[in-house]
């Protein structure tokens, strides 16, 4: 009974979040009815749905796989770190993937050509964390990985800082700056269903390390005597981190807080397995980039930038959640 | 379970080397491992998990891996008791896609079996430090290691619980596992079934009633003891 109420809290999550993506899709100026969306989804539905499909569709897929990105990224890191404070930009990630895109900005290059300049960049941060982690030799590996985390995020900051200098302050910068800020609107459908694959395989491979993570959260050496390749089975799961983490950053600009906070708002309801976690963290944190997708349109025709919303609805719903949880215990 | 013989083996850290140990346990066999504090314990019995690389020398005839369990308060997980023994099945599910029905199963019987099954769906952080202590050593019995090194199983226990741990450990050494724990509690080196004495300048093996000697522990600690350090009288 008991493991059968663990496995359905995280299912009904998930949806939840489908459901919520039904209802953003459905209501707006074009009001159209869920079924006519459903309908048009395989094909065979009127043209307001399928132009409300073609409207909100990319940027809503774009929202649902950030937030899910993020936030399963952000359970990844809290529970192989055993850190609350954890957050997918750990390992220098966000910082590196603004780098890229402001330089490809810089550049003048395309939308495409910034998003995968952003994917390089948030990689090759994490990648330097990795390196520079790998060279240490102190018996838990996890302070190195913390500490390389954010020389790789202070020197992709540092490049940032000179890019910002360098550009032109009438044209680049506010692209620059809006970029930075993040945004759901400017995925196309081919780029929102690009950030599905690489986000899918991270969240598989976490998923698939179930158990496994649980067990280094107890650290190397428990880790060791379980039987388990702890170093290796660590890397992977934050390569999958990392990923997720890039690809989020991607599509949407740096976008903080939904990795910090849904993560915790998720271990809530399913506590600390990371079989649960991080499935239930993944919905919660798509539901979380819907809402503030939603809200960005609410007032008036220009759009708030999704990362002042997320920092402004986040902060204080993560500070509730702290105050809350350390009185419940 | 086939015991546990050791030929030459130079445990160490760096530039801390202890002196080499040639070594025969027999399955079943309790064998209590005292000596002063950063005398080398805890190194040498990660030695012998596999934890560190040996200077010099190997195990022979050890079989399967080692299980090893720190000090008490070494280990904390915010997931249940339960959870956490099941997990000591990790070495058979490495590569599967998770822990199965069964695995629950044989952590839910450890830890009927050590009498703290009602803390099973407790999360392991709020337990006590006796009562984490029965749970890791429920966990030994889900490994089903054929040997165990316990880093001061004792520490910071009541009576009552290191009265259970003692007993605990007892049993897994009656299943035919080889159990080596470190301790400062001598009681304990006095009730096991040889006592390895490791100090600054060698290491010794022998029945309790030798190694417990009022010369041996003088020489061993610096402290004076008179008789048997379990019951007060002459050891014979």
């Amino acid at each position: 009974m008991n493991r059968l109420k663990a496995a359905l809290l995280p299912a009904g999550l998930i949806l939840l979040a489908l459901v919520g993506a039904l209802a953003v899709m459905a209501t707006g100026p074009l009001a159209v009815a869920p079924e006519a969306l459903l309908a048009a989804v395989i094909g065979t539905g009127s043209p307001e749905a399928e132009l409300a499909l073609a409207l909100r569709g990319p940027r809503l897929l774009a929202a649902l796989t950030c937030g899910a990105a993020l936030a399963g990224a952000g359970a990844g890191f809290q529970i192989l770190f055993r850190n609350p404070l954890a957050a997918p930009d750990l390992l220098g990630v966000s910082s590196g993937a603004g780098l890229g895109a402001a330089l490809a900005l810089l550049l003048g290059a395309g939308a495409a050509l910034v998003q995968g300049a952003a994917f390089a960049g948030g990689l090759a941060a994490g990648g330097l964390a990795l390196a520079c982690a790998a060279l240490t030799r102190s018996g838990d590996g996890r302070l190195a990985l913390i500490l390389c985390g954010v020389v790789a995020g202070a020197l992709a900051s540092a490049g940032l800082g000179l890019v910002v200098i360098v550009a032109e302050p009438y044209s680049q910068l506010p692209s620059i700056t809006y970029w930075l800020l993040g945004s759901f609107t400017r995925a196309t459908l081919p780029e929102a269903v690009g950030a599905v694959v690489p986000v899918a395989l991270g969240a598989g491979v976490l998923i698939w390390l179930g158990f496994r993570l649980d067990i280094l959260s107890l650290g190397d050496e428990q880790a060791r005597s379980l039987g388990l390749p702890a170093r290796p089975l660590r890397l992977l799961a934050l390569a999958a981190a990392a990923l997720m983490t890039s690809s989020a950053v991607a599509v949407a600009g740096v976008v903080g807080w939904i990795g910090l906070l849904a993560p915790h708002a998720a271990r809530l309801i399913v506590g600390e397995r990371a079989g649960r976690l991080i499935p239930a963290s993944m919905a919660l944190g798509a539901l979380f980039a819907l809402l503030i997708d939603r809200l960005a349109t609410a007032f008036g025709p220009a759009e708030v930038p999704v990362g002042l919303l997320s920092a402004a609805i986040g902060a204080p719903a993560f500070l509730i959640l702290f105050v809350t949880t350390s009185r419940r215990s | 379970m086939s015991g546990l013989r050791l030929e030459g083996l130079v445990a160490g850290r760096g530039s801390f080397r202890l002196p080499p140990l040639d070594l025969t346990v027999a399955p079943g066999e309790v064998l209590a491992l005292i000596g002063p504090n950063g005398v080398g314990k805890t190194t040498l019995l990660q030695t012998l998990a596999g934890l560190l690389p040996p200077l010099a020398g190997a195990s022979v005839d050890t079989g399967a891996a080692a299980a090893y369990l720190p000090p008490p308060g070494a280990v904390s997980a915010g997931f249940s008791a339960l959870h956490l023994t099941a997990l000591g099945r990790a070495r058979l599910r490495r590569w599967s896609p998770g822990l199965t029905p069964k695995d629950v199963d044989a952590a839910r019987g450890a830890l009927d079996r050590l009498e703290v099954g009602d803390l099973a769906d407790r999360p392991f952080d709020r337990l006590s430090s006796g009562q984490q202590q029965l749970v890791l050593i429920a966990r030994l019995f889900v490994q089903d290691a054929p040997v165990c090194l316990l880093d001061e199983p004792l520490a910071l226990l009541d009576p009552a619980h290191a009265q259970a741990v003692e007993a605990a450990i007892r049993a897994l050494a009656g299943e035919g596992r080889v159990v080596i724990a470190s301790n400062h509690h001598l009681p304990f080196a006095a009730r096991a079934d040889r006592v390895l004495a490791l100090g600054p300048d060698g290491m010794t093996v022998g029945v309790p009633a030798e190694a417990l000697a009022p010369d041996r522990i003088r020489a061993l600690f610096g402290v004076e003891v008179s008789g048997c350090p379990c019951c007060g009288q002459a050891l014979s």
